[in-house]
């Protein structure tokens, strides 16, 4: 039996609130921290299959162009080399997440420079490497590839649904008593989880079992189906074990596909293993941005105009273009507002969802030009954002699901020590060091997607929650089973959580802040179902039974489940869909973040002294979870605005820096003393009153390190990374402008 | 049939090392299918690999995929499988890193919980610097570093304490620097292998044949520190880790750079003749040993000759070292209490230096009689600042003297612009390095590390 929910509209119930065992928003350790800890958890790349063999990509040396012949002959000798796979339906780079569309076959035409275009096979897996790079590629190369988005040759698109205009905004500005008009750069990012892509695949009488590094397993089924030509019930996919995705696991990757199709060619199963320059380089990346951002505001800091033009880049072609005004819509209040929104084609690995995509860039430059603002009008820049926050959300007059910003902001500055900053940089020095405090706003759209899940309750008094949802660290397997624990009255010993197998109901994946709260209401709505089921034993209405130690309580009585279950398990599936909610109401999650720096006055080094975030996602599911999620963010804040930068080379467009000893993600040393703070909310329009938290960290944050380093040192570094070279730049320019 | 025998996780294995590049973490996965040690970068940037290595010299972290297998002969070697007791006990940083939320997808965890019990092992509380080769994507750190603090106080369980004795030489080790040398003239061309921190990307990486190669972990007389007339000398075989502990007292700011030279990992395998030796541009530890006054020793069989280690580095990649001769050693003198050493990187940790100057002027009665000021990130050699020398040496200790040297670095340096940094900023920051290093004798406080709240 299913329980289904339409999410349509508010839900002020809060069943939650009302259920005993109390396990619920407590920081539970996670059950699968012992594997993890010891060694034992497997990741695709620590499974073996009998008589597998192990694949090799083989990547373009052009940039565009295509592949006339693969000079296998050469390589087919030798030792160890079973085959040259260069099928048709090879894919150039990862797809997106959420479709079913696959991404783009036809490897041999290569649109960018490092693109697989074949798999190598081989006994082991330096064979396949060595052949691999052995094997040599003829090319008809294709002239005028651009590189840059900034190339005065790249064409420019502007999709039509991503531009608007709300008023007069040229005139606004023109009439406005401050304004500000800036030109901000954000570069080029890699998701870069510590788990490389990696898939085993293997063909099991017709059938593809598929263990691959994939955040949302559903879809990438349709994706696998479509790209293979074969249909999805005849596919299983396993990913237990994620090891952090970031976007970049969204779609399936090249070497899914790749692995797939030699797998079925060798008659035996086949690993594709990448290396970490093969995951940065043929997956997917986080578009650079150029940002200008236009403000006009009133003389007592109330916005009159909001611009804000972006230009992003991806492949010629690709719909995906990163959401940088995503929440430039609502986040703050302006009659008059234009969004420009242009996209440069261009001849670099396919751009997609990065750690929040739209508002990790797009919030970070907004809040930047929102100090300066401040800075202009000479008023604290917390009172800036608390005097423009909008009753309604701007444009379409719906109202907000629930609004924290001015709580996150005030509750943030408080606990910080805000009114410690001196209003004026260059106001404290310590020896070498400028001393400086910033702040920013955090913003982060809020959604659901459809999900389900099934919990059975067996006679012995545990239960198990299965989905194909995935833990790529975000803590699946302890929410999961938090909730049904909560639901059914049960300690957390005795839930047990299967994740990650196609087999099991669809989940939402992870992904875009949704998981916990989408596939955690199909836990829920299976868990009511199976509630009901026991009332109606019991003998009561569903919402007066008490669930709790495994007995359920009504009145004076106390019977064990098993009793009340009648001597047969009893199995339920829940079903969340989205409804109509999401149109009735704006919904976001809200923050604030705070940062202290040191600037060296010399070398322009830059080190984060302390930060503190204050955060609204509605019901805390797991403090401990979502803690770290916040905490996470926070340090992606920390990388784009100090060290994160994929380098692409000028003259081809290859990433530089394809590994981990230049591309640069924070190290512990790099991260300072971090504070969190959740803010107590119930979110009646998001199912369980629980939003998501895996992104709202990184949605400005880097922007109150900005802020920060110009409050300490009055240099404006406007193009991200801050290396110190930039800096050092400004501090030169500072002291002259001091003379 | 070449072996080597070693203790993995308690247990005396045998292992044919008849590839001797063949590396630690391959041969745990796919021939032992030890599958908890991650690959995460197959080059010792991202410690996923770590293991705990414990030898006469004591319990070490290393980096699985760059460590070649036959350099453990005789060895003992716990992976996340082995810290893990029998029976299924779990050590107490892995407990804590259940407690304190310190596995979120669990990838670089086997490589942290390697880094923390050999940290835990050896009564480490410093765990910024222990952790310091691992990185995570996930956590922010903050909940590892608390499983840490929390585990300290827990007895060290018997099962870590690993002992082994082999009889046999190790297979490419020559047992001294005398057989050392008598191998080299016999292969002049051959590769010596010292930490495996460079060549082991040679491998990795690049997928180069080696060629006869020569490791020189059984070499213990190259591995001492002894005193000579006015300084210390240190044999090619020292690693990073052990020079760093030397240095703390004699030279502080050289003790302070090591550091941040690389990663834990990396300064407990990597050798300061290794990287004296593969003369690169960026090594960290030269600039500071120039600025010394080290005196390099190189010999060839019998012969034996030393230089001022400047001398030895002639041209990008191209050092004075004749085919069959080997770094032997470096004599650094007993003291040299002006010596200030400045790493400019991206990162604190983990990062090779955009930057890294190191200055030692000597001043008597008000002037300066002597100035060394060495510089890597700056050519295609670690080099001496020659024409700021000149324009300092002889000259009043004064800002005014040091604003007036200040154009004379353009006349030493010619940067390059790279990922790391504009050549603007390299001659800029040089500059200011030098006004830095006036106001640093003058008692101001410059260090990174004395930031904080």
């Amino acid at each position: 039996m299913t329980r289904e929910m339409t999410h349509d509209g508010p839900d002020a119930d809060h069943r939650l609130d009302g259920m005993a065992q109390g396990v619920l928003g407590r920081g539970e350790p996670r059950p699968e921290g012992a594997l993890k800890v010891t060694g034992r958890a497997v990741y695709t790349g620590d499974q073996q299959a009998p008589g597998m063999v192990h694949g090799a990509l083989v990547r373009a040396t052009i940039t565009r162009g295509r592949v006339t012949t693969l000079n296998s002959a050469t390589v087919l000798e030798m030792p160890g080399v079973l085959a040259v796979i260069d099928d048709p339906r090879l894919v150039r780079f990862s797809g997106q997440g959420a479709t079913t569309k696959p991404p783009k076959a036809d490897a041999a035409g290569v649109v960018y420079h490092g693109q697989p275009i074949a798999l190598v096979v081989a006994e082991t897996l330096e064979q396949a490497r060595h052949a691999a790079l052995r094997l040599t590629v003829d090319y008809a190369e294709e002239p005028g590839a651009v590189t840059g988005p900034e190339d005065p040759a790249a064409e420019v698109e502007l999709p039509q649904k991503k531009q608007s205009e709300t008023g007069a905004p040229d005139a606004a500005l023109e009439a406005a008593d401050t304004v500000i008009d800036r030109i901000y750069r954000t570069a080029s990012m890699s998701s870069a989880p510590m788990e490389p892509h990696a898939s085993l695949a293997e063909w099991q009488g017709g059938k593809l079992v598929l263990h691959s590094t994939l955040q949302m397993l559903a879809s990438a089924q349709g994706q696998v189906a479509a790209a293979l030509g074969i249909e999805p019930e005849d596919i299983r996919i396993l990913a237990p074990h994620v090891g952090g995705g970031f976007g970049s696991k969204l779609g399936i990757s090249p070497e899914t596909v790749a692995a797939a199709i030699a797998a079925q060619q060798m008659r035996r199963p086949v690993s594709v293993v990448c290396t970490r320059p093969q995951s940065m380089e043929t997956t997917s990346r986080r578009s650079e941005t150029l940002q200008r951002i236009q403000m006009g505001a009133d003389d007592e800091g109330r916005l009159t105009m909001i611009g804000h033009e972006a230009l992003v880049s991806n492949l010629p072609g690709q719909k995906f273009s990163e959401p940088v005004q995503q929440a430039t819509h609502f986040t703050y209040e302006a009659a008059h507002r234009r969004v420009v929104h242009r996209v440069a084609r261009v001849h670099r690995l396919v751009a997609a969802s990065v750690r929040a995509p739209g508002e990790a860039v797009g919030a970070t430059a907004f809040e930047c030009a929102m100090d300066e603002l401040a800075d202009k009008l000479g008023l604290c820049p917390v009172a800036l954002r608390l005097r423009n926050i909008p009753k309604v959300e701007p444009g379409t007059g719906r109202p907000f699901s629930s609004h924290k910003l001015a709580e996150a902001l005030t509750e943030g500055a408080r606990r910080f020590g805000w009114e410690h900053r001196h209003a004026s940089p260059r106001a404290r020095r310590e020896g070498e060091w400028w001393i400086g405090m910033g702040m920013s706003s955090l913003v982060r759209v809020n959604t659901v997607m459809e999900a389900k899940a099934r919990v059975s309750l067996s006679l012995d008094g545990t239960a198990l929650v299965e989905t194909d949802m995935t833990d790529i660290g975000t803590g699946s397997y302890a929410i999961l089973s938090q909730i049904a624990a909560e639901m059914l009255g049960l300690p957390m010993g005795s839930v047990e959580t299967v994740l990650g197998d196609t087999d099991l109901p669809a989940s939402s994946g992870s992904g875009g802040s949704f998981g916990a709260a989408s596939t955690g209401s199909a836990v829920y709505l299976a868990c009511l179902e199976l509630r009901s089921r026991l009332a109606e034993a019991m003998g009561c209405p569903e919402p007066e039974l008490t669930l709790k130690d495994g007995h359920a309580i009504h009145d004076n009585r106390k019977v064990p489940l098993s009793t009340l279950m009648g001597g047969a398990a009893m199995q339920a599936e829940g079903h969340l869909i989205p409804g109509e909610a999401e149109d009735k109401a704006r919904q976001a999650t809200w923050g604030a973040a705070f940062a202290e720096v040191g600037v060296n006055a010399i070398t322009g080094e830059i080190r984060v002294r302390r930060m503190l975030g204050t955060f609204a996602i509605g019901r805390v599911l797991n403090a401990q979870t979502a803690r770290s999620q916040a905490l996470g963010g926070m340090i992606w804040g920390i990388g784009m605005a100090l060290t994160e930068e994929l380098v692409h080379d000028a003259r081809d467009g290859h990433i530089v820096n394809r590994d981990l000893a230049e591309y640069h993600v924070p190290v512990n040393a790099d991260v300072p003393a971090l504070e969190v703070h959740f803010l107590e909310e119930r979110d009646d329009w998001a199912p369980m009153q629980a939003k998501g938290i895996g992104e709202l960290g990184i949605c400005g944050a880097g922007a109150a390190i900005v802020n920060a380093v110009h409050n300490a040192c009055g240099v404006r570094v406007r193009s991200l990374p801050m290396t110190v070279d930039k800096v050092l730049a400004g501090l030169v320019e500072a002291e002259a402008d001091q003379g | 049939m070449t072996e080597i025998a070693f203790l993995l996780n308690g247990t005396p294995v045998r292992a044919s090392a008849a590839d001797p590049a063949r590396t630690l973490l391959d041969w745990l996965r796919e021939d032992r299918g030890l599958k908890g040690t991650k690959e995460g970068c197959n080059e010792g940037d991202c410690g996923a690999c770590t293991v705990m290595v414990t030898d006469a010299s004591g319990v070490r972290a290393l980096n699985a995929c760059i460590l070649l297998l036959p350099q453990l002969h005789g060895r003992a070697v716990r992976t996340v499988e082995g810290i893990a007791g029998p029976g299924g006990a779990l050590h107490p940083v892995q407990q804590a890193m259940v407690d304190h939320h310190g596995s979120q997808c669990g990838f670089c965890t086997p490589g942290f919980v390697a880094s923390m019990a050999v940290g835990h092992l050896n009564g480490r509380h410093d765990h910024d610097d222990v952790l310091a080769g691992n990185l995570c994507r996930c956590t922010g750190y903050a909940p590892i570093i608390r499983a840490a603090e929390a585990a300290e106080a827990a007895p060290v369980p018997e099962w870590m304490r690993d002992s082994f004795d082999v009889e046999g030489p190790a297979p490419y080790a020559p047992a001294s620097s005398d057989a050392l040398a008598a191998w080299c003239l016999e292969h002049p061309e051959g590769t010596l292998i010292a930490g495996a921190t460079d060549v082991g990307l040679w491998v990795t990486k690049e997928l180069r044949p080696l060629g006869p190669v020569a490791l020189l972990h059984a070499a213990r007389d190259l591995q001492r520190i002894e005193p000579v007339p006015g300084g210390l000398r240190i044999g090619a075989g020292v690693t990073i880790a052990a020079l760093r502990e030397a240095m703390e007292g004699p030279h502080p700011a050289f003790a302070e750079l090591l550091r941040r030279f690389a990663s834990e990992q990396i300064r407990a395998a990597a050798t300061i003749g290794g990287n004296i030796a593969n003369g690169s541009p960026i090594g960290d530890a030269p600039p500071a040993l120039i600025a010394m006054g080290a005196v390099l020793h190189l010999r060839r069989g019998e012969e034996r000759r030393e230089m001022p280690l400047e001398a030895f580095f002639l041209d990008y990649r191209k050092q004075d070292r004749l085919p069959g001769e080997f770094v032997e050693a470096v004599t650094v003198p007993d003291a040299a209490p002006g010596l200030r050493c400045y790493k400019l990187s991206k990162r604190f940790d983990q990062d090779i230096s955009a930057v890294c100057g190191c200055f030692h002027l000597v001043r008597e009665g008000g002037k300066i009689t002597c100035a060394r000021i060495a510089f890597g990130g700056m050519a295609g050699v670690p080099k001496r600042a020659a024409a700021v020398e000149a324009a300092l040496v002889g000259r009043e200790w004064s800002l005014e003297t040091v604003e007036a040297a200040l154009p004379a670095f353009a006349t030493d340096f010619a940067p390059l612009s790279d990922m790391r940094a504009s050549a603007g900023y390299r001659l800029a920051t040089a500059q200011n390095l030098l006004l830095r290093y006036f106001h640093d004798i003058a008692g101001d406080a410059v260090s990174v590390l004395e930031v904080r709240a």
